[in-house]
């Protein structure tokens, strides 16, 4: 009796083992009442890794890392992608819910005619902020100055944390510039990088990972980051009835604007639950559910009506017609450019 | 006879092999990726590759253009900035430093369990491991919540503060919290081997001592000490190499200035995909170790043939 139960389990064990959707996503992205579904509605288990930043992503994958079904990048780093040979083309026939993505972020720059990805949500990276103490002090979180210029930090020292995230710190610089984020001019990063070592002395830290938490427990005032995660902070706030409000803005020197998309890898242990989850999530209601739960902005025109009309509102989140024409996506960068960048993060990151 | 000998490389074999496999050949891996280039997405600049007219790996390095796969040029970076210079000074500071105080904290409470009742030793070791049983990064996440400035500990520090009339201490995001975390994640590798030590040392040396007109500071400083520093050095070197190389604590309570070596190894290696770079940093770390170790030995040698 006791070996047949141990061997049902094993049998059990093996079972469960067979069917797993590897999801290597962004912290937050995906909210687990959306997991769940899937996972009823597959018969498997999702087994989730999560990155705080491409540059994370792109290394690791380069690195070798196997094991993964289905990754989500962000538009930039698809090119790397398919140029290393990483991801598989989708099938379209396998995915009927296809046509229910938003033709403005279909056929980009990074995949023309969508043959390797499709949208799956998109942020905008901006700044996060408490706002009984911005008033407090005076300041305006509606300019990158909040995080750039010292004469403003001085008054929110130690309060600040920025992206541990070089593409995104130097977008943001550089817009505070007046370059374009996605400028590659050695005198115009020079600059940036200059900025951002004047301002760094009055950052808390780097912070890719818990500026949510920091902001929610009021430890952090100010806090550049992804509109789903400030999302994610307004709303905790709210629940833990802190005395204060966590907001947050665009800023008017413009913004990057994510757009993140599935891909499936080349490497997928297995492809079939991949274009399941690929098509679940391009269903209009779930992916309506991403816009409710984790505060993404959503490039699935099906997904409209499930979408509580007080986010739709939100200008971070769905910017309207003027704010999209401050917002940049990030291009991918190659060879020198990308090593020139790093040379200059480093040199950000060790200075004093 | 042939016996004993297959019993010595069977005993000897798998440590040797795992050295081998994960610490020599990794090490010669890296020190080649040093002299070489970054590829485009991370990795190295390949040697060779598909030839498409033939559809066969070609070499593509050879006598003529080699300078365009090697080149001392990462080596030459990490001298011709002195940025990596005073990083590597700082983390040598910061692991020194932390193991001092581990020293001192772990030194009096080793001592305690070690002469306490037999009875009770072995509970005591087991309370000095027990944080081990909860997970690294729980552990310092716990700490971010207690040196936040909105938790119990850090308004407490800065209400007293406040009282003497000095302005509040930001103490998450900072050099202290980094090194407060480093001892709090070193100090059971220091208690322990100085228990190990101490509980063998015969309490007749210390009773002689006394009867010999010896007082308590003599006793000390003239027997316990200088029988506990083999404790003391195996401690040391368990508390400074694993914290000259963290990461994780700079990262997670450090500020933007608190980083120390291994995050810029890491850096390297998985932020800016340059893993020549990453290696030079391996490399150098690895030397200025060897150094230490190697002057570390120097003294010792030196203190024994004056002691003798």
């Amino acid at each position: 009796m006791k070996k047949l139960l141990l061997g049902l389990l094993l049998t059990a064990g093996v079972a469960q083992a067979d069917d797993v959707l590897h999801l290597y996503n962004w912290n937050n992205y995906i909210a687990p009442e959306t997991v769940k579904r899937f996972e009823a509605e597959c018969k498997c288990r999702v087994v989730q890794d999560y990155y705080g930043a491409m540059e994370e992503m792109l290394a690791k994958l380069a690195a070798g890392a196997k094991g993964y079904d289905v990754v989500v990048p962000t538009g930039f780093a698809i090119p790397p992608l398919v140029k290393q040979n990483l991801v598989q083309p989708l099938d379209k026939a396998k995915l009927p819910n296809a046509k229910n993505a938003n033709a403005a972020f279909l056929n980009s720059a990074y995949d023309k005619g969508n043959q390797y990805s499709l949208p799956y949500s998109f942020t905008t990276t901006l700044v996060g902020y408490n706002d009984a103490r911005l008033k407090e002090a005076g300041v305006d979180p509606t300019s990158w100055s909040v995080i750039f210029d010292p004469k403003v930090l001085a008054r929110i020292k130690g309060k600040v944390t920025v992206l541990d995230d070089s593409r995104e710190v130097f977008a943001a610089a550089l817009m505070y510039n007046g370059f374009s984020a996605n400028s590659v001019k050695p005198e115009e990063l020079k600059k940036a990088a200059a900025t951002i070592k004047a301002a760094k002395p009055f950052w808390a830290a780097f912070n890719s990972q818990s500026y949510i938490k920091e902001l929610t427990l009021g430890n952090i005032w100010v806090a550049h980051g992804y509109s789903s995660d400030m999302f994610q902070a307004a709303q905790d706030a709210k629940a833990a009835k802190r005395p204060f409000n966590v907001n947050y803005t665009l800023q008017k020197e413009g913004n990057t604007l994510s757009v993140d998309n599935m891909v499936i890898l080349k490497s997928a242990p297995r492809p079939d639950l991949a274009v399941k989850f690929v098509n679940f999530m391009l269903d209009g209601k779930n992916a309506a559910e991403l816009t409710n739960m984790v505060g993404t902005g959503n490039p699935n025109s099906a997904a409209a009506p499930f979408v509580k009309p007080e986010i739709k509102k939100i200008s971070a989140v769905f910017p309207d017609a003027e704010a999209i024409k401050k917002l940049q996506q990030l291009n991918a960068l190659e060879g020198k450019q990308l090593r020139d960048l790093n040379r200059l993060w480093t040199e950000v990151k060790t200075s004093k | 006879m042939r016996n004993n000998r297959l019993a010595k490389w069977l005993i000897s074999g798998p440590p040797l092999l795992y050295l081998l496999l994960f610490f020599a050949i990794p090490s010669a891996i890296m020190a080649f990726a040093a002299f070489r280039f970054p590829g485009d997405y991370g990795g190295l600049l390949p040697l060779m590759d598909v030839n498409p007219d033939t559809g066969k790996t070609e070499l593509l390095i050879n006598a003529a253009n080699f300078r365009e796969f090697l080149t001392l040029e990462n080596f030459a970076r990490f001298f011709q900035e002195p940025v990596f210079f005073e990083l590597f000074i700082k983390s040598f500071w910061y692991a020194g430093l932390t193991t001092v105080i581990c020293l001192v904290l772990a030194y009096p409470l080793a001592w305690l369990i070690a002469r306490s009742p037999k009875k009770h030793r072995d509970l005591l070791v087991l309370l000095v491991i027990l944080p081990f049983w909860s997970n690294f990064l729980i552990r310092v996440y716990s700490w971010m919540i207690i040196l936040g400035p909105q938790g119990y500990f850090a308004r407490s520090i800065n209400a007293v503060l406040g009282v003497i009339g000095v302005g509040p201490v930001q103490l998450l995001f900072s050099h202290f919290a980094v090194i407060l975390v480093l001892v709090y994640v070193h100090l059971p590798f220091m208690v322990l081997p100085l228990y190990a030590n101490l509980e063998k040392h015969d309490m007749n040396l210390l009773d002689a001592a006394q009867d010999l007109g010896a007082n308590a500071w003599q006793r000390f400083w003239r027997i316990t000490w200088p029988l506990s520093l083999p404790g003391v050095w195996a401690g040391a070197a368990l508390v400074f190499i694993p914290a000259l190389g963290m990461f994780a604590v700079p990262d997670l309570v450090g500020g933007t200035d608190g980083i120390m070596i291994g995050n810029l190894i890491k850096q390297q290696f998985l932020d800016s995909r340059d893993w020549p770079f990453g290696s030079v940093l391996s490399i150098m770390l690895t030397l200025a170790v060897l150094m230490l170790a190697g002057l570390a030995t120097l003294i010792g040698r030196g203190g024994k043939r004056n002691a003798l």
